[in-house]
């Protein structure tokens, strides 16, 4: 057999690397920032562009498809080629995907600091961005299979299957939650409502985790750690089985975020049970990596890079131990809008993907630039204050975040909350955001040591763009199945099939649990109460979107004894049926706002207490941790917009009258007129055209339909 | 040229080895290897195996108790209302047994009840009246002007009932008997504090006789 000379090419794996470390920057530092802002309302500095509500999807996003998503793409147009004994199918395609992918990452920081977005989380983005991802993607998978295609090994490897998984199902993912009716040019309304855009969005928002955060790093993990240690994998039977159940068990489990919710029952039990079964499967993919390293621990002790895998692997571990923990909804009840999930969530963000991320880089570098480290020390002690990182980070969040749910739950034996104020319950948090916010400045040092380590390094070395490699020409192998391959080796040599089958395993948990809730009307039974938003509430609505207020406030009474007692009766399913997007919210750093406008409820509030509340929190109550939006004062309502906006909704179901567009400016001026007359008593002098009239009218809306009588004919 | 290509490959094939030194375990097909990676051919971890296993096993008995015996702590409305009868019951009991149980304690003390109304006003009613009760979207307490009354049973009246088209609610729900006699001492209490920042008056003036 003749050995074929070929080169791989280093300049597209150099750029994601740079890029990598560019927006780790960016996306850690809006962490930081996000993490004073959350306790220090006047951290926004007065501008309407940096309130949390805009900075924290600049910082989900960053991290997550900036940070993360360059760091897959730098493993894969690294381990791609070596592994399959070929260069990269197209530099063009490469360069597209590269460019296209940064374009697209300025283009959401900018559109989400301005404040477009469709309020769907880490799917903020809007429909034109939308559009570019899936185009860009499709360039990635282009490349991806010309480069497989074109392959000198018979067979691909293990990071190879998890590479596929993570394209074919992250296209299905971005393409069916992001399917909206655009209004204008950076407005759209997502297809799905209410209940049933919570459950499309939260599949895609697990399997998010799942198939960007997980499955790509542990094809990055198959590739690394024997690479670097030097050793075989543990197991190839464990990869197979660990490899199908996950990708086939992780689909179903995106309802346990809807927990308590008014989803119906069957899916939260989906959701937990599936989660629950993702143990085994997940524990797999650990012990794989670390077992890998058997006979290697001295190594272990001595490299750094190595280090850095050791404890991002072992963070792994435990947070798919804590996530089936959570699925339970005992412990849900307890964890779920505290910030025990985000506690949860940077124990794998900080330490699975963050660190293993450092380790590749520190590896990768020197390879690339033909050099050794510039200070092997320095990256030690990144090593290590990294991991003290995530310790002051994530502790503080798991006590402040079950501190405040036990706070939630405390009744007096009376039978009164016992904390009826919920600003009683943050000021508890306050000491833990800090001492998080001091985790989360650690994190950062230790990255800028990383910049500077790799800083020097680039500039000790040369860029090797070009490697030299050789190999065999690409065996000819029977077609059919031998008697001696297993039908899983036929497979790895069969990658258009692995695809196909791969595509049908991570389709099924979702086709299950979406269509019957589409299709059976039992799963949300229709209240003839609930009626289409005003025009005016509509637009406010949008503001509230816009402002990204789902971000604090949820809008979902779970069916808890503490909770109705707070808030009033609990969410159905039937209330929020034209909700486009539903904002049930994931987190409670403020109050839930599901029945804010009852006027017999518990939390009722006038609008005049509104007014005052928007322009300046803290003068309602100085322990008010909500920055101030005095500019929604002074910002008109695009009252243009309108006829559009019903017409995008009718198109999407909403039952609002025949040519309801042509009257809608005029119903909606005559509503904010009451409004501005209402606030003229409390002796606010406020025009009726300003975005507070309208979040007002949204805010005086929520969770009143269900409490009128329905009309009798 | 051609037999030193040659004679890498066998160099390549020799360094095959069919076992892992430090393991002393099979590597798995053999020689294959992907970019010098090799995989062992260990088994499955047994107790990662029954791991999952009885991890699919609680999963379907869960869901049996779902979808078969549709069990009250599963379904979500039985749940709920299991909660609340509970709690109905419990507090019940502990109404009952405050009830019994007043006769004997000690009247508070006038201070004792301010300081109790204090705790309630600044939970509940301070961020409408102002921390002081110099009014901010609710009226000024520490004036001399009451727009319901300002009789203790006036105030009760308003606390009890609430003024629902101004955004005062009812907080009956909220706080006991105890908790708003109290409340009502420390409003009162607040007359001619003279705070910054009053809230101008509203209402007629209503003089304690």
């Amino acid at each position: 057999m003749e050995l074929q000379k070929f080169s791989y090419d280093n300049r597209m794996t150099r750029n994601f690397a740079i890029a990598t470390i560019v927006w780790g920057v960016v996306g850690l530092l809006a962490g930081l920032l996000i993490a004073l802002q959350i306790f220090i309302p006047w951290m926004n500095f007065g501008l309407e562009f940096t309130t949390f509500g805009r900075t924290r999807p600049v910082h989900t996003n960053a991290v997550i498809f900036a940070f993360v998503g360059n760091a897959i793409f730098t493993a894969v147009y690294y381990s791609l080629q070596r592994l399959l004994k070929t260069r990269m199918y197209s530099e063009l395609l490469g360069k597209i995907h590269f460019w296209g992918w940064q374009s697209i990452i300025v283009a959401a920081a900018v559109t989400l600091l301005a404040g477009f977005t469709t309020g769907k989380e880490y799917a903020e983005l809007e429909w034109p961005i939308d559009i570019a991802i899936t185009l860009v993607w499709v360039v990635f998978g282009w490349n991806m299979f010309g480069t497989i295609l074109q392959r000198r090994t018979s067979h691909i490897y293990v990071s190879i299957w998890f590479y596929i998984a993570t394209w074919v199902t992250v296209a299905v993912l971005h393409i069916f939650n992001s399917l909206a009716v655009p209004v204008s040019f950076l407005k759209s309304y997502t297809l799905y409502a209410g209940v049933q855009d919570a459950l499309v969005q939260w599949w895609y928002g697990h399997n998010a985790v799942a198939f960007f955060l997980t499955t790509p790093f542990l094809g990055m993990m198959y590739y690394f750690v024997p690479k670097v240690s030097g050793r075989p994998v543990y197991s190839y039977k464990l990869s197979i089985v660990h490899f199908w159940s996950l990708i086939f068990l992780y689909i179903w489990a995106g309802p346990h975020h809807l927990l308590y919710s008014s989803l119906p029952d069957w899916l939260q039990a989906l959701g937990t049970t599936f989660s629950v079964m993702l143990l085994a499967p997940s524990w797999g993919g650990m012990i794989n990596g670390l077992l890998t390293l058997r006979g290697a621990w001295d190594k272990v002790r001595r490299d750094p890079v190595l280090k850095m895998f050791v404890v991002g692997i072992t963070a792994y571990g435990m947070s798919t131990f804590e996530g089936p923990l959570l699925s339970f909804k005992t412990v849900n009840a307890i964890s779920h809008f505290t910030d025990w999930t985000i506690g949860h969530v940077h124990i794998g963000a900080l330490g699975w993907n963050g660190l293993l991320t450092f380790g590749m880089i520190y590896w990768l570098i020197p390879r690339l630039y033909n050099t050794k480290l510039y200070s092997t020390k320095l990256a030690n002690v990144h090593f290590w204050i990294a991991t003290l990182a995530i310790v002051f980070y994530a502790v503080p969040l798991y006590i402040g975040g079950i501190t405040q749910a036990l706070m939630w739950k405390q009744f007096t034996p009376d039978g009164f909350l016992m904390y009826p104020n919920f600003l009683e319950t943050v000021a508890q948090l306050i000491p833990m955001y800090t001492i998080r916010a001091f985790g989360g400045f650690l994190y950062v040092a230790g990255f800028f040591i990383l910049v500077f380590n790799v800083v020097k390094t680039i500039q000790a070395g040369s860029f090797l763009a070009e490697e030299e490699a050789q190999a065999p020409a690409l065996e000819v192998l029977p077609d059919g199945k031998t008697s001696s391959e297993s039908g899983h080796r036929f497979l790895e040599r069969k990658p258009i099939r692995f695809l196909i089958i791969a595509t049908i395993v991570i389709l099924v948990g979702g086709i299950v649990e979406v269509i019957p809730t589409y299709l059976i009307k039992s799963n949300i039974p229709t209240i003839t109460s609930v009626k289409p938003y005003t025009p005016l509430e509509l637009q406010g609505r949008d503001i509230y979107v816009k402002e990204g207020c789902y971000n604090c406030h949820s809008q979902m009474i779970r069916p808890f004894r503490s909770e109705t007692e707070r808030y009033g009766e609990y969410s159905k399913a039937g209330e929020s049926v034209y909700d486009h997007p539903f904002q049930f919210g994931s987190k409670r750093t403020g109050p839930d706002l599901a029945r804010e406008g009852v006027k017999t409820g518990k939390i009722y509030k006038p609008n005049s207490w509104h007014y005052n509340h928007f322009i300046d929190p803290q003068k309602m109550n100085e322990a008010s941790i909500m920055p101030a939006y005095p500019w929604l004062a002074k910002k008109e309502i695009d009252i243009q917009s309108t006829p559009g906006k019903i017409r995008a909704m009718k198109l999407l179901g909403v039952p609002y009258p025949d040519n309801y567009e042509q009257q809608a400016i005029a119903d909606l001026k005559a509503q904010a007129d009451s409004i501005a007359k209402d606030l003229a008593t409390a002796g606010i002098q406020t025009d009726s055209n300003r975005e507070i009239i309208a979040l007002i009218a949204y805010m005086q809306r929520l969770g009143v339909d269900i409490m009128n009588k329905p009309e009798k004919k | 040229m051609h037999t030193n290509d040659e004679d890498q490959l066998n160099k390549q094939k020799e360094v095959h080895q069919e076992v892992d030194d430090a393991t002393q375990i099979k590597y798995f097909g053999g020689d294959h290897e992907y970019d010098g990676i090799k995989e062992l051919d260990n088994p499955l971890p047994p107790w990662l195996k029954y791991l999952f296993y009885v991890t699919i096993v609680i999963s379907f008995s869960y869901l049996m108790l779902l979808f078969v015996f549709e069990d009250e702590d599963i379904v979500q409305k039985k749940e709920y209302r299991k909660e609340m009868m509970a709690a109905k019951a419990k507090t019940d009991i502990a109404v009952s047994e405050e009830a019994t149980k007043t006769a004997a304690v000690a009247p508070l003390t006038e201070e004792q009840i301010l300081a109790a109304g204090k705790v309630i006003y600044d939970k509940t009613c301070l961020v409408c009246h102002g921390k002081f009760g110099e009014g901010l979207v609710g009226p000024n307490f520490t004036d001399e002007y009451w727009i319901h009354g300002g009789k203790p049973e006036d105030l009760l009246k308003v606390i009890n009932e609430g003024v629902i088209e101004k955004g005062m609610i009812s907080y009956k729900s909220q706080l006991n008997k105890t908790q708003i006699n109290n409340v009502i001492a420390y409003i009162l209490s607040l007359q001619g504090t003279n705070p910054p920042n009053q809230k101008a008056p509203e209402g007629e003036k209503f003089v304690k006789n």
